[in-house]
């Protein structure tokens, strides 16, 4: 299986700073070539976010350098990447949080971390950036952990009600500003010829399921460059809907 | 100003050491030598402070209203000194622990306690209510109640309510930074009251009364009786009460709730029942009195030797029993029973019982079992021979059997990683070095490996790591899993244990000096433990089977790394 990788940014409308950051890289492995990507979200006042967004994606790719290869040789690889996932987050979350406690602000960062092998993708997700697989449909990958997602999977709110309410934007937790993190983990088959997609939430609050499902279809992408003119594309559209986040996407196509 | 141990500020408070870090201060504690009282120096410092103009004003308010303040459960405010770098608030110094710390080290409180706190709570909460203008607390959690010696709370840190209070709506934020916040003060969904510090005590009494967080996944308040039902029905009531997401459903202040407290048993399901038992009771206690008029002390000991009878009693059924539930409620009682929290039998009978059958520990299984020790802990421990065996039983009962994260697959780490402190506990309560002690320093040493490992690499510094750590797992097959009296899942588990080890980690055990004759001879001696070992569960079968197939693989692993002559 091979794959095309694609990541794009903006700063979007109205931030003085674009605190996304991410970091996509493909590894040639025992068990074939697999594509390691990760997407963080920060926040925190100034340049704060930032430094915690990307402190965490570099801190998973050293992960990366020296432990992927091993991991994926094991007999376990999922429980190995649950096992050490856990623990770069516990230590990441330790060290944003003691270097916020140097200033007044409150700094964290979501995670989206995805693994893709030739045969199973791994996830590991903390906060409100998502994960997409687009196959013959789109189907989302990983559960927002926000206080208006809990409430719909509560039955308390409507999906419809959660898009409005004022409290959409407060993650349940993040890396870096809570006392304990409690990443969610999903484990999948990787399909041939689909589409895994990465993005912070600037990317599809302003776009509808159909249109994600439409411009992002992996009959669509065929070669990296088309990838990314319709990454940018998209991230245009968006601004001129009014987005006034930060703006990331990442896709990853198999073939 | 930039306080630092050993400065004398404003000519009166010596600063003796640091005690405590918040968001945009430190607190130290100080002496005023004159009048040899301690106190607690609240020091913010601006350079600290992007928006210092901002917090300023914010503080500045706020002290000057807390100044004002008078009450036995919060610490008094006695001086403001401010200057061009920093500004200071003196106030009273709290002893105590953090009611999050009791959380932390002895799990969920019992009820009595955690009704009484709540009372006190709601007495603080109603003087704060009482001001004009009212002051709404907004950050009430566990982690912001103080426990003093005397048994009394008091309330601490009125800093980051105000802060939240003030954050703009499309700003992404993050829950684990306001407690226990009510659905209002997300903002955008009316106005915080005293309603609002209703629910976050709420919030904190769920904490402290089931040891689990609503702030955490799954970020949910159940009904107080599912977690444990022997819980008051009443209290569970009142909670319910208390956390509705509409402030019009809670208690509309904190007397009505504080009222409710005190009444919790009228409320209570069994309170009815209870009322007609009382009078019996009270005519047997009358009819007993009497008697014992003639018979006089002798009813203490009576008591004590009948308690011990039912116990042993109690403790013959459950293991006669050959039902799971009847012998899990006869265990319990066991423990339950008065004196008898720190007589270790009825554990060990539980841990027996929960290895049985299907051979897994539950995560259900070890709620169960982490809250008795944790709530008898005390008791377990004025006896440390016993408790440190408890413990290393424990530790084994969580690496060989625990079944978390099933999901998974087969979770090996997941599962040493919940034995590390058991062992660790086995070692720091023996009262003497034996082989029990030597073999849990080793389980701990192992899963403490497993644990650190990915943290480890990628600070560079996990070289030298892998020697001890090849030499613990060598000690461990050598004993344990060569043992023929050990059961064969214990055995198996560890020939599996270090036959991964070796296959994940040959490079790096050559890296570390590890000779290859060495590797070549641990796989040696788990090929043939593994072969003379006889099975008798399909379970067992297959896990001897896998080994005995994958063993192959491992081998060749080895002689890899030192034909390329690289690692890895």
């Amino acid at each position: 299986m091979e794959f095309i990788v694609s990541a794009s940014t903006d700063i979007g409308n109205t931030k003085r700073t674009n605190q996304d950051s991410y970091h996509v890289r493909v590894y040639r492995t025992g068990e074939g070539r697999v594509v390691f990507a990760v997407l963080c979200d920060g926040m925190g006042g100034f340049d704060y976010g930032e430094i915690a967004s990307a402190y965490v994606v570099r801190s998973f790719f050293s992960w990366a350098g020296e432990r992927l290869a091993g991991v994926l040789a094991s007999d376990h690889p999922d429980q190995w990447l649950r096992s050490d996932w856990n623990s770069l987050i516990e230590y990441c979350n330790g060290a944003i949080a003691r270097f916020a406690s140097r200033g007044k602000h409150v700094i964290g960062t979501t995670l989206t971390a995805m693994l893709i092998t030739q045969q199973r993708y791994s996830i590991v997700n903390v906060g409100d950036t998502r994960a997409y697989e687009i196959a013959e449909k789109l189907c989302q990958l990983t559960k927002d952990q926000t206080v208006v997602a809990q409430e719909v999977r509560e039955g308390i709110l409507t999906p419809d009600e959660a898009r409005r309410d004022p409290r959409r934007n407060i993650l349940l937790q993040c890396v870096g500003a809570s006392e304990e993190v409690h990443p969610d983990f999903f484990f999948g088959e990787t399909r041939e010829n689909a589409v895994y997609m990465m993005c912070t939430d600037g990317f599809r609050n302003e776009l509808s399921e159909e249109e994600i499902f439409q411009s992002l279809h992996p009959d669509r992408l065929t070669a990296w460059e088309v990838s990314g003119e319709t990454e940018r594309a998209l991230i245009n559209l968006v601004k001129q809907r009014q987005e006034r986040d930060n703006i990331s996407v990442i896709t990853i196509k198999t073939f | 100003m930039a306080l630092e141990t050993g400065a004398l500020l404003d000519g009166k408070y010596r600063i003796l050491h640091e005690v405590g870090r918040g968001g945009m201060s430190i607190v130290y504690m100080a002496i005023n030598e004159k009048a040899n009282k301690t106190w607690a120096v609240k020091e913010v410092r601006k350079d600290g402070v992007l928006d210092f103009e901002a917090v300023r004003q914010g503080l500045i308010v706020e002290t000057e209203m807390l100044k004002k303040l008078r009450h036995p459960y919060l610490p008094s405010i006695i001086d403001i000194i401010e200057d061009e770098s920093t500004l200071v608030i003196v106030m009273d110094y709290i002893e105590g622990i953090p009611l999050s710390k009791v959380l932390s080290e002895y799990g969920a409180q019992p009820q009595e306690y955690v009704i009484e706190w709540g009372k006190q709570l709601c007495d603080v909460l109603s003087y704060l209510h009482a001001q004009t203008p009212p002051i709404i607390y907004r950050d009430m959690k566990p982690s912001n109640v103080m426990l003093k010696p005397d048994g009394n709370l008091a309330l601490i840190d009125f800093g980051t309510a105000r802060e939240f209070k003030e954050r703009k709506v499309e700003d992404t934020t993050c829950l684990g930074t306001v407690g226990y916040a009510a659905p209002e003060q997300f903002g955008g969904l009316g106005q915080t009251d005293a309603r609002t510090d209703v629910y976050g005590l709420g919030a904190t009494l769920y904490h402290l009364v089931t040891g689990l967080n609503p702030g955490s996944p799954p970020y949910e308040m159940k009904p107080i009786r599912t977690v444990n039902p022997r819980l008051s029905s009443g209290f569970e009531k009142i909670l319910l009460k208390c956390t509705q997401r509409n402030p019009e459903d809670r208690y509309q202040q904190c007397f009505d709730l504080r009222y409710a407290l005190e009444h919790y048993e009228e409320i209570d399901e069994r309170y009815h029942r209870k009322q007609k038992r009382r009078l019996l009771i009270f005519s047997l206690a009358l009819l007993t009195s009497l008697a014992f008029l003639v018979g006089g002390f002798w009813t203490g000991r009576e008591s004590q030797k009948l308690t011990s009878d039912y116990y042993e009693q109690k403790l013959d059924e459950a293991k006669q029993s050959t039902d799971y539930q009847k012998k899990l409620e006869l265990y319990e009682l066991c423990i339950d029973m008065p004196d008898k929290g720190g007589v270790p039998d009825a554990y060990l009978g539980m841990i027996q019982l929960f290895k049985e059958g299907d051979a897994r520990f539950s995560v259900e299984e070890a709620n169960i079992l982490n809250r008795q020790i944790k709530t008898h802990l005390k008791d377990l421990k004025g006896n440390p021979r016993d408790f440190s065996d408890l413990c290393f039983e424990v530790g084994k009962l969580f690496w060989y059997y625990y079944d978390y994260g099933t999901e998974a697959g087969d979770n090996q780490i997941a599962r040493m990683k919940g034995a590390i402190d058991w062992f660790d506990d086995a070692v720091r309560y023996a009262p003497e070095q034996t082989e029990k002690t030597t073999m849990a320093t080793v389980y701990a040493a192992i899963g403490t490996f497993y644990r650190d490992i990915a943290i480890k690499t990628i600070e560079g510094a996990d070289k030298g790591l892998y020697k001890p750590f090849f030499d613990q797992l060598k000690e461990l097959i050598g004993t344990v899993a060569a043992d023929k009296e050990e059961s064969e899942i214990v055995r198996l588990e560890l020939l599996e244990l270090g036959r991964s080890a070796l296959q994940q980690y040959a490079g790096r055990f050559k890296a570390d000096g590890i000779l290859e004759i060495d590797m070549l001879n641990m796989c040696e001696t788990i090929s043939q433990i593994n072969r003379g070992l006889t099975t008798t569960t399909r379970k067992t079968e297959e896990m001897k089977s896998e080994i005995r197939d994958r063993i192959i693989e491992t081998r060749k692993a080895i002689k890899a790394v030192f034909v390329s002559g690289g690692e890895d």
